[in-house]
């Protein structure tokens, strides 16, 4: 029987007003454990709005939504999760080693074991040299890093990441990324929630794009961003009898080296692109490559949400 | 709920104004220790010099109400003839030595209750509304704890810094004045549970607003104005003052909020001197008002969206 780390049932949140802001529309989600979840939107789509409903930083207005299986109106629903939240602010006048010791206390991590985890994971986040500094003096980067600890302090089961790349460099970025991925092998399940969609296109294994308050797309992102039924084929050129014969079904051909050539090929069917590969292996076309055609993340985001009112996505 | 107590510990810590205030607390005593010099003789006062200076006279024979005597022993007469006699001793003391010693201690408990109550607000007022700033409100609550403990943490823990000050202040002046003077006066110490008592009604406010608004400046002012409004309402010829129409709001005004008058001018001297306490309807009526304060923050902090 699949555990899910989240499942919502109609959750919804209205805010009210004249007119009402519905920022999140009854929403049917459900994330089994382990799966590396992206969530996009453009900017008041409702990312937020849900991630603060799953933690119980607002209410719901109408629906039901559990953190394996915990309904969430629970405070121990929130015991297995970790969450790195969007322009997080620790208490200036502590260490950063400190900071990770009382939020670990707060996520109810014992005694015994805060010291060695915080010790392990400011080494993780390459903070160990600053573990006694004052986060008052840490920059935008540092703090962002100290922050992706401190949500990793309890050994969660479901970390909620809110742009976690926000303010770091390219290493770090980097860094980041090796590390979600370590958590996804670890078995973690990840939330991300990121403008930056190269990233959430290399890390996660399920997107759903938010719009409006309402879910446009949800699937794998190999699923996404497959373009029908079109293939890139990589070959010697085609004969100029084929290329006519197949008529709409060939793209306009590009070169590459070493004699050969790229072309998109739009057919009906696998049958019928296996029937074509045929005929050129007869005609003494040798094929180096085919592979189905996919647009970026990035394109179907634009695609999705881009009617002038989304924000532009940084990639 | 314990790791909320122990931020906020550490909070106050990194605000300097709870250690000045604890400097200050020192200041008083080590003051009141050094300057105020007491001539004690088989437990009567034979002297009693502030900064030097001679406050009482040696006259070991004070008696409130008694005729004075001339060398001869005989007794002084006024213009009209009647026997002069020693004036009644404030705080209805029945020595020089208690006057003294009581009057130090209804000033240091008056002072520690006014001054005291307002820069403990300075201190503390934006703690509340800290605690629900976008940033450090998704951290915290984002743990697995309730909201009620996360509040309840919060405020216990300026509630013991508080209390240990107010005791700090309270306890070491009366210990200097109970060493120097050979005199305890144990009721002085139950100006420490009035006087924090009051702080935490005040407190009530500016977590109801701090909660509600969530700003620190603003939850300030609305206190202070509280306590201004009160000051007004317990002007005792204040109903005499108003018109007949204003009356019922001027009543209602004072039923309804904190008596920080009557408690400061009445309840706290009274209290630190030995005399008698006429009612207890300012305290009780103060501490429903804080009460009901301290539920209403609480439901709306569970309640609030962040």
């Amino acid at each position: 029987m699949t555990e899910f780390a989240i499942r919502t049932a109609g959750l919804s949140k209205s805010y009210s007003g004249r007119p009402p802001v519905h920022a999140l529309q009854p929403l049917d989600l459900a994330i089994a454990a382990g799966e590396t979840f992206g969530l996009l939107g453009p900017n008041g789509a409702g990312k937020t709005t849900l991630v603060k409903l799953l933690l119980g930083l607002a209410g719901p207005t109408a629906g039901t939504a559990t953190l394996f299986g915990r309904d969430i109106t629970d405070p121990e629903a929130r015991r297995p999760v970790g969450y790195l939240p969007e322009g997080h602010r620790f208490p200036t006048f502590l260490s950063a080693r400190d900071t990770l010791r009382l939020f670990a206390r707060m996520s109810g991590v014992d005694e015994a074991g805060r010291d060695a985890r915080a010790g392990e994971l400011l080494d993780l986040v390459r903070l160990s040299g600053a573990a006694d500094r004052k986060v008052g003096t840490f920059s935008k980067g540092m703090l962002q890093r100290l922050g992706i600890a401190q949500a990793l302090m309890n050994r969660p089961r479901l970390v909620i990441l809110d742009e976690p790349t926000d303010g770091v460099d390219p290493v770090g970025r980097r860094e980041i990324r090796t590390l979600i991925e370590r958590l996804r092998d670890d078995g973690v399940t990840v939330f991300l929630n990121s403008h930056l969609l190269s990233e959430v296109e290399r890390v996660c294994t399920r997107v759903a794009i938010l719009k409006d308050g309402a879910v446009v797309r949800d699937g794998t992102v190999d699923d996404l961003t497959r373009q029908g039924r079109a293939w890139h084929l990589t070959s010697t050129p085609l004969a100029p009898g084929t290329v006519a014969a197949l008529a709409e079904a060939v793209g306009e051909p590009a070169d590459l080296p070493d004699g050969l050539q790229r072309q998109t090929v739009t057919l009906p069917d696998r049958t019928a692109l296996n029937a074509l590969l045929d005929r050129l292996r007869a005609e003494g076309v040798q094929i180096e490559a085919v592979e189905p055609a996919r647009q970026s993340l990035e394109d179907l985001f634009v695609e999705v949400v881009g009617d002038g009112t989304a924000d532009s996505p940084r990639s | 709920m314990i790791g909320l107590f122990l931020l906020t510990l550490r909070e106050l810590r990194a605000r300097k104004v709870v250690v000045g205030l604890f400097v200050v607390a020192t200041i008083v005593w080590v003051a009141l220790a050094f300057a105020l010099q007491l001539d004690i003789v088989d437990g009567s006062l034979a002297g009693a010099r502030l900064f030097g200076q001679e406050t009482a006279e040696n006259d070991a024979s004070y008696e409130p109400g008694a005729p004075i005597l001339d060398e001869d022993g005989q007794p002084v007469l006024d213009e009209d003839g009647e026997p002069r006699r020693y004036d009644e001793l404030p705080f209805g003391s029945a020595s020089m030595l208690e006057s003294v010693v009581f009057g130090a201690q209804a000033f240091v408990a008056g002072a520690g209750y006014w001054i005291g109550i307002v820069l403990a607000l300075f201190a503390t007022g934006g703690l509340v509304a800290a605690l629900t700033e976008r940033g450090q409100v998704d951290v915290i609550l984002t743990k697995p704890l309730s909201r009620s403990a996360v509040l309840a943490g919060r405020l216990l823990a300026v509630m013991a810094v508080m209390l240990a000050l107010t005791t700090y202040l309270f306890g070491a002046v009366w210990l200097t004045m109970s060493i120097k003077s050979g005199l305890w006066n144990g009721r002085f110490l139950l100006a420490i549970l009035v006087v924090f008592s009051m702080f935490a009604v005040v407190y009530s406010i500016v977590t109801l607003v701090g909660v509600w608004s969530g700003s620190g400046p603003l939850s300030f002012i609305v206190t202070l104005g509280v306590l201004f409004v009160s000051l007004i309402l317990s002007i005792p010829t204040l109903q005499e003052q108003v018109s007949a129409a204003w009356r019922p709001v001027v009543t209602g005004g004072y039923h309804l909020l904190p008596k920080f008058g009557n408690v400061g001018s009445t309840m706290v001297p009274q209290l630190a001197t030995g005399g008698a306490v006429g009612s207890l309807y300012p305290l009780l009526s103060s501490l429903a008002f804080g009460a009901v304060c301290y539920a209403a923050a609480f439901v709306l902090f569970s309640r609030k969206d962040f």
